[in-house]
């Protein structure tokens, strides 16, 4: 009998980037007149056919039941014909409109929107990519290579690779392992996967990781005490800026997490000092290397509770869905948002995703193209599509530049001592966000909150307990898992579902938005 | 010659891109599952394919068997009756029976690939490997983290 053939040949298989994260991993997409099927591991490929758990998935996104594939306004559909009118209409007027953006756009998309707000005279261009990851932008420069790794003997990670950028992992291992002397230095709040690997793990408590940064450049800073603040022992600082000075190979990798730190601008600043002092190149990995505007939202925040702008159009795919704590100040706004999924609430327009677009992104390989001609079989459109429904404009340079802040490290390292030092409130525990390629968007459903085991024994909760959390903004439930890898007071969650990021308190400073580790109420439910 | 997959202990970094490997190409239900050792180590865990399969031999319906040849052991969507024999003999807990479709999960190590299961594929710290039984005898996986401590732990 004729054995039947799995993969009949309708199926096209195209090798492109993995638009996911910045490593740029190369995989094969399989694809039909329907649509993208799955993905395939391309051995040849530059990631030799690895992939994390957002590229396997990616068609599973792309595919997802409730995937849009016509505009839709308070959730009835929308003819695009008609919703070209409604945002001509709304950019007649571009004083009282913002442009914003947040991740997961090629450099030409972002050029079209700049181009297309240039010609059209719209002066409020911010980003709404919140996460702290969003200011590494600055350090993508000469693109990384996995040999430069080999020659160091010391290599100091800020944050957890492992869990965000998972690709990166073998290198690192190997590197470790290829010899005794390879030291691994981990800075962290909690004990991650890139962690357990480190030869030095510099467990620092919440929100002193700028501290130690600044302390590991040598920035002294008047009437802090670093040791006795973070809790990493003056001599293993002391230690650890001596070997990354010593070693002119030595290689600093970034990865931030979601709500670490109630600064993140300190923190970058951190970074750039220890860089400079110690002549070592940033290197960062983050999910998206994101945009700029020519302000940023904070700003724009401002001037709609001022009612000076009235129309706000997004186009990425998480804002505002993810972040509902806005929702109050965005009350008086109409709001027109691309988005993959359908959503009840404002003009939702269907955007084409990642596997979908054409055009280039910028990795740590430096900038790669996307495949190209995989249309999107879903209704989606690209952003200049959409643009055109308004107004054709040729993509330009695409060039703005945002206001500078200057950062005054005595200032606000005080303020971070001053937050550590006051009193907890009883039952509280401080709820750090994580990023973890496998909560990638929630698409594998539930992620369980870590708590350790001190905190549920006081608390009254066992292991197979499900809790409620209770923050300013919202509530929910979780499962839990019980572990040492988080201190006492102290709860950890991947933040990748609008369920988890509501839960989040954000603050605005110097018109940063910049979501921080958050007091919660946790109980025992039922 | 028969393959399994296997699991380097030093190198697996707990990403469970090997997990989103299996769901993503088993319409979301994973045949390979996840754990952790103290907090010091990853372990996926898939099918070994036994010699001497249990689950085999206590399957009601003769749903599972066993090729020679590749030395792969198959379940049988049409045959299977959802009872979690299966689950309840496997020695190593890989078996997952959901009650939604009532078919019990089983890794059949991507016979439907030419190149091998796509978990090995996807594995992003080269922790899971595909190799035959002369290739195991050469490696010696794990070792590092044993001789380091009889407790398995990665930090002596």
């Amino acid at each position: 009998m004729k054995k039947v053939d799995p993969n009949p040949t309708f199926t096209t298989v195209k090798k492109t980037i993995c638009p996911f994260c910045s490593f740029g991993c190369e995989f094969g997409v399989i694809f039909d007149d329907f649509g993208i099927r799955g993905v395939e591991y391309i051995k040849d490929g530059s990631s030799e056919g690895r992939l994390c758990p957002r590229g396997s998935a990616a068609a599973l996104y792309l595919n997802h039941p409730l995937r849009l594939s016509m505009p839709i306004k308070n959730g009835k559909i929308l003819d695009w014909t008609k919703l070209g009118k409604d945002l001509k209409k709304i950019f007649d007027k571009p004083a009282k409109v913002a442009v914003t953006f947040d991740r997961n756009l090629t450099i030409e998309d972002y050029r079209s929107i700049i181009s297309f707000c240039k010609a059209t005279g719209v002066e409020n261009i911010a980003s709404t990519y919140f996460e702290p990851e969003a200011l590494l932008r600055e350090f993508f420069g000469k693109p990384f290579s996995v040999d430069d790794i080999n020659k160091a003997r010391m290599v100091l990670v800020v944050g957890d690779p492992f869990n965000q950028t998972p690709m990166f992992s073998k290198t690192l291992i190997e590197w470790k392992l290829s010899n005794r002397k390879n030291r691994l230095v981990v800075v962290d709040t909690m004990k991650t996967p890139t962690a357990t690997f480190a030869s030095d793990f510099l467990k620092c408590r919440v929100d002193t990781e700028p501290l130690l940064l600044l302390a590991l450049a040598q920035e002294n800073i008047e009437g802090i005490d670093v040791p006795g603040v973070t809790g990493v022992a003056a001599s293993t600082i002391a230690d650890i800026s001596k070997g990354l000075h010593k070693d002119k190979d030595a290689l600093i990798f970034v990865c931030l997490s979601f709500a670490h730190t109630y600064d993140s601008m300190l923190l970058v600043e951190g970074l750039k000092r220890l860089s400079a002092h110690t002549n070592k190149k940033i290197i960062p990995f983050v999910e998206f290397p994101g945009f700029e505007g020519n302000q940023r939202f904070g700003a724009v925040l401002e001037k709609i509770k001022k009612k000076k702008v009235k129309y706000l159009v997004n186009f990425g795919e998480l804002f505002p869905f993810y972040y509902p704590q806005f929702g109050k100040t965005l009350r008086g706004v109409s709001i027109f948002a691309t988005a993959p999924i359908k959503h009840k609430d404002h003009t939702v327009l269907p955007i084409a995703l990642n596997l979908e677009k054409q055009g280039t992104i910028l990795t740590n390989r430096g900038e790669q193209a996307l495949s190209g001609d995989i249309n999107p079989a879903s209704g989606a459109r690209m952003v200049n599509d959409i643009l055109d429904l308004v107004k054709q404009t040729k993509i330009g340079d695409g060039a703005v530049a945002l206001p500078e802040v200057k950062v005054d490290l005595a200032e606000r390292a005080k303020k971070i001592v001053a937050r550590i030092k006051t009193p907890k409130k009883k039952k509280t525990l401080r709820l750090l966000g994580e990023k973890i390629a496998y909560s990638f968007l929630g698409l594998f459903g539930e992620e369980k909150l870590k708590i350790n085991p001190l905190d549920a024994e006081a608390l009254g909760i066992k292991p197979t307990d499900t809790v409620s959390l209770k923050s300013k903004h919202g509530e929910a439930d979780f499962r839990i898992r019980l572990t040492t890898d988080v201190d006492p007071g102290i709860a950890a969650i991947a933040a990748e579902t609008p369920e988890v990021k509501g839960l989040f308190e954000y603050e605005v400073a110097d018109s940063m938005v910049n979501f921080v580790p958050t007091s919660v109420e946790i109980w025992r439910k039922g | 010659m028969a393959k399994r997959i296997v699991l380097d202990l030093d190198l697996c970094c707990g990403c469970r891109s090997c997990e989103a490997a299996c769901k993503a190409a088993f319409k979301g239900e994973a045949r390979i599952r996840h754990g952790d050792l103290t907090g010091e180590a990853y372990l996926p865990l898939a099918c070994k394919h036994c010699k001497e399969p249990l689950c085999l031999t206590v399957c009601p319906v003769d749903a599972i068997t066993k090729d020679e040849a590749t030395g792969i052991v198959m379940r049988s969507v049409m045959i299977c009756i959802g009872c979690q024999s299966c689950a309840y003999a496997c020695p190593f807990g890989v078996i997952d029976a959901p009650l939604v479709r009532h078919v019990s999960q089983k890794c059949d190590l991507c016979n439907d690939r030419e190149d091998g299961p796509r978990c090995v594929a996807a594995c992003s710290s080269g922790a899971l490997k595909f190799l035959s039984d002369e290739e195991i005898n050469k490696h010696q996986i794990g070792m590092r983290m044993v001789s380091k401590n009889p407790f398995y732990r990665r930090n002596a």
